[in-house]
């Protein structure tokens, strides 16, 4: 990428950051210049992380880069572990510090002997890739870290894997999750890492006889977790009536619980009342400006908007993924190696219905429906928690778009 | 966290010898200072017609485009803030490709007269030389291109950051011939807070017929940086514009005034009288009027000012020249938070020192500070704070939010009027008559 214009992608440095601010009992301290972490506290209030005594920095001065000094890191972990008494500080390195090759881990090493707390260095400086990369390294460390014991199995309980406050609407998703697991199957949720958790829910990780995966970035997580403790897991969310249909089916499958039979009747009058969506699809199709959605999000949610479209039938001709692909099975999802390019790609499109964050909104022509449906928010806040994308309210919500999409063309 | 043992290992301002001697009240802060990229974007903000290219990190450049979409007059998505992304290949090839690229379709999409090539962090740590690229940008592109370092980690907070990019716009502006030069008019550097339309001293100058020149960074136009020298004189309302006024000094013959947000009536006054000389203004009996109305209030408010202590926080004034003001009025400094030491030569420092020790430290990290409160006792809070806090441990904030669109005599004014207030409700706080609010 050469000349940005617009926001550029989130670093795997920002990814872990906000994976890691959400354990209750944890600490993050920052090993690099204060100014990064002033910044990005407003980012991870629009996200819903608020960092109260949960986030630092050490700050850094020349004599630190240029002496390759610790002392100031050392201090800070001493100070934090005293005065704030946390379970676990996770040291994590900033680019300059990745940069000049401070040894972190070995500070982490020794400073242990010292301290109360866990400390659990974080190698990660901005460079590797980007917050996909990030999350995924997040997640894994909230698992391998700390479900290593051996624990009692919970009846009735799940683990939420792959949830991030980086998720446009994440709390309602959960809230719409937690509803369909209780009313189809009367179980409760554990822990969700990377979003609601503490480091005593992180060690019992093991007790869930489920593990329910809304992000690709922890399916490693949920296969060290059933490879562990024989956990098993559900990749994939509930989008649209027919998908949380499936999914319900799936998850039963894998707990042997039957579903709900109410809910499944209620699922099933809803599916069937979005037969005229498709009929409507089959005929505008032959108008001048035929139904087509464009979806830009990250690679989980893509998938996710792209069931619901299927499911009334409107063919989705772009899809654009805001982070990089490698690593996942991308098919038709595409990711510009130039923003130059993502622009002119959504510029060029008319009369479609787009999902995705304020800005490429923006870049899209006035004639399209646009609905908010990622991050970043440019005009507009995250405030209501009980208005989801996934299961039967996120479908409701869904449909009224496209409905309004269709008044449009 | 234990405030008896912070404060042992901070120092007191009589033993504090370079601004390396100030300590940070703890070594983990938060949220910790801003850096100069801000204070360089909001500088560049400032100056309508000119672009942005913040050459950093995905971080650095994602806050600095995000902040300038919400404000610092940029305005909205498509603004005037661009970035160069650094990834692991420009830390270790350096970052020359990538800029040349990324220049040439910055000037085929929004052909800028004047772009900022602000440095982050991590540039400064690898050594790549953006001043070498500016200056072939700048002969390519035939439009001033200035490089502006903002590297966070030789400098306390954000204010370098306005400074330096400030003080670059000096390669912008045009010689003029002593006959050129306009008797009646005036530049304001380093207007960084507030309005300067709306302060007394925009009001004193424009009705005695003096035109406003070059605003640094309070908001101006690229034409009027390039008229700059033509100004009579420039006023330096914050010493963040001393850097440029001196260069136009030597480089123009531009003479200054510098007219901070002072406490003192003495020093608005010397302030005036300076000004007015330059400008051939002869106001001495207005002056001497709003002078005595100052000095009469101070007078009356050292009765209820005296013997207050406080802890000093980052306000709109000049540090060391409102604490000086303050132990005059016989209020007592027990702990004084500046990311900065003038030198034990400073007059303000010394008269501060002449009554007082206070202990110094670095500001914005306040959450230590609530345990330091327990052992100081202080009775009022001057700067950022929550005020419910304070009032929980019977300490009275001190509001400065309006001073910032403030120069001259309304400055010692308000500062006289604020203190008087909280002082008051400090007492009856004190006395255990209960909340006020």
């Amino acid at each position: 990428m050469s000349l940005c214009r617009y926001l550029p992608t989130p670093s795997d440095r920002m990814g872990v950051i906000w994976t890691l601010l959400s354990v209750k009992g944890a600490v993050v301290l920052e090993y690099g210049p204060a100014g990064t972490t002033h910044f990005s506290v407003s980012m991870y209030g629009q996200m819903g992380v608020e960092p109260n005594q949960s986030l630092f920095t050490t700050h850094l001065s020349e004599d630190d880069i240029i002496m390759g000094d610790v002392t100031r890191l050392e201090e800070a972990v001493r100070e934090i572990d005293k005065g704030y008494h946390p379970e676990v500080i996770f040291v994590v390195s900033s680019s300059v510090t990745s940069i000049i090759g401070a040894d972190i881990k070995g500070v982490c090493n020794y400073m242990e002997q010292e301290t109360g707390a866990r400390l659990i260095p974080v190698d990660t400086g901005g460079f590797k890739g980007d917050y996909s990369l990030g999350m995924r390294e997040g997640y894994n460390l909230l698992v391998k870290s700390f479900a290593t014991e051996a624990v009692e199995r919970k009846k009735a309980v799940y683990n939420v894997l792959g949830a991030s406050g980086c998720d446009y609407r994440m709390r309602s998703d959960l809230w719409e999750l937690r509803s369909l697991m209780q009313e189809g199957f009367s179980y409760t949720e554990h822990a969700t890492p990377g979003m609601d958790s503490s480091v005593a829910a992180l060690k019992e990780l093991g007790a869930a006889e489920v593990n329910l995966v809304l992000r690709e970035e922890a399916l490693e997580a949920a296969e060290y977790l059933e490879k562990t403790y024989g956990t098993p897991y559900v990749y994939g969310a509930p989008y649209g009536y027919e998908g949380t249909l499936c999914w319900l089916k799936k998850v039963s499958d894998v707990t042997g619980v039957p579903v709900n039979p109410e809910l499944l009747a209620k699922l099933q009058r809803k599916k069937r009342d979005t037969a005229s969506y498709k009929m409507y699809a089959s005929m505008y199709a032959h108008k001048e400006n035929r139904p087509q959605a464009v979806i830009v999000g990250d690679v989980s949610r893509i998938r996710g908007f792209s069931e619901v479209l299927e499911e009334v039938g409107i063919p989705v001709t772009l899809k654009i993924s805001n982070h990089s692909l490698a690593g996942f099975e991308a098919g038709d999802i595409i990711k510009p190696a130039k923003e130059k390019e993502k622009i002119s790609l959504l510029k060029e499109k008319t009369y479609s219905l787009v999902f995705g964050d304020e800005i490429s909104l923006y870049l899209c022509d006035e004639s399209c429906e646009k609905v908010v449906t990622s991050f970043p928010l440019i005009r507009s806040k995250q405030i209501a928690e009980h208005m989801p994308f996934i299961g039967i309210r996120g479908m409701d919500y869904l449909l009224e778009a496209v409905d309004r999409y269709y008044g449009k063309l | 966290m234990n405030g008896a043992e912070i404060i042992s290992r901070l120092k007191c301002l009589g033993d504090v010898n370079s601004t390396k001697d100030i300590r940070q009240l703890t070594a983990a802060l938060f949220p910790g200072a801003h850096c100069p990229l801000m204070g360089a974007m909001m500088a560049v903000g400032g100056i309508e017609d000119a672009v942005l290219l913040v050459i950093g990190t995905d971080e650095c450049t994602y806050y600095t485009k995000k902040a300038t979409i919400g404000g610092f007059s940029f305005k909205g998505i498509d603004n005037r803030c661009f970035s160069v992304v650094l990834d692991h290949h420009d830390v270790t090839f350096g970052c020359r490709e990538k800029l040349m690229e990324a220049f040439e379709e910055l000037m085929e999409e929004a052909a800028p007269k004047a772009v900022f090539l602000v440095t982050t962090c991590v540039l400064e740590v690898t050594g790549d030389d953006v001043d070498s690229m500016a200056e072939e940008l700048q002969t390519q592109y035939q439009i001033p291109v200035l490089p502006v370092h903002t590297e966070h980690f030789k400098t306390a907070n954000h204010i370098p950051g306005v400074r330096d990019t400030v003080t670059a716009c000096i390669s912008m502006m045009e010689p003029v011939s002593m006959e050129q030069v306009n008797h009646k008019r005036v530049n304001v550097i380093g207007q960084r807070l507030g309005k300067f339309e709306e302060t007394q001293l925009y009001d004193v100058l424009v009705k005695h017929g003096i035109e406003i020149g070059m605003m640094l960074p309070g908001g101006t136009t690229l034409e009027a940086v390039r008229q700059a020298a033509a100004a009579r004189v420039n006023i330096v309302v914050n010493e963040l514009g001393l850097p440029l006024a001196k260069k136009m000094q030597v480089q123009f013959g531009t003479p200054y005034v510098m007219f901070d947000k002072y406490a003192a009536p003495e020093h608005v006054l010397q302030a005036y009288k300076e000004l007015m000389g330059y400008l051939k203004i002869d106001m001495e009996e207005e002056l001497e009027t709003m002078y005595q109305e100052c000095v009469q209030m101070a007078e009356e408010a050292k009765k209820t000012l005296s013997g207050m202590k406080y802890v000093y926080g980052n306000t709109a004034l000049s540090c060391y020249e409102y604490n000086a003001f303050m132990v005059s009025m016989g209020m007592e400094p027990l702990l004084i938070q500046t990311n900065e030491y003038p030198g034990e030569d400073d007059p303000y420092v010394k008269y501060i020192l002449e009554k007082y020790n206070p202990y110094v430290t670095k500001s914005a990290n306040i959450a230590p500070l609530q345990y330091v409160y327990d052992e100081l006792k202080p009775n009022l809070y001057l700067g950022h704070e929550y005020e419910s806090r304070l009032r929980a441990k019977k300490i009275v904030l001190v509001h400065d939010s309006n001073l910032s669109s403030m120069l001259g005599f309304d400055v010692s004014k308000a500062v006289i009027a604020e203190l008087v207030r909280a002082a008051k409700e400090a007492k009856i706080l004190a006395a255990g008559e209960g909340e006020l609010r």
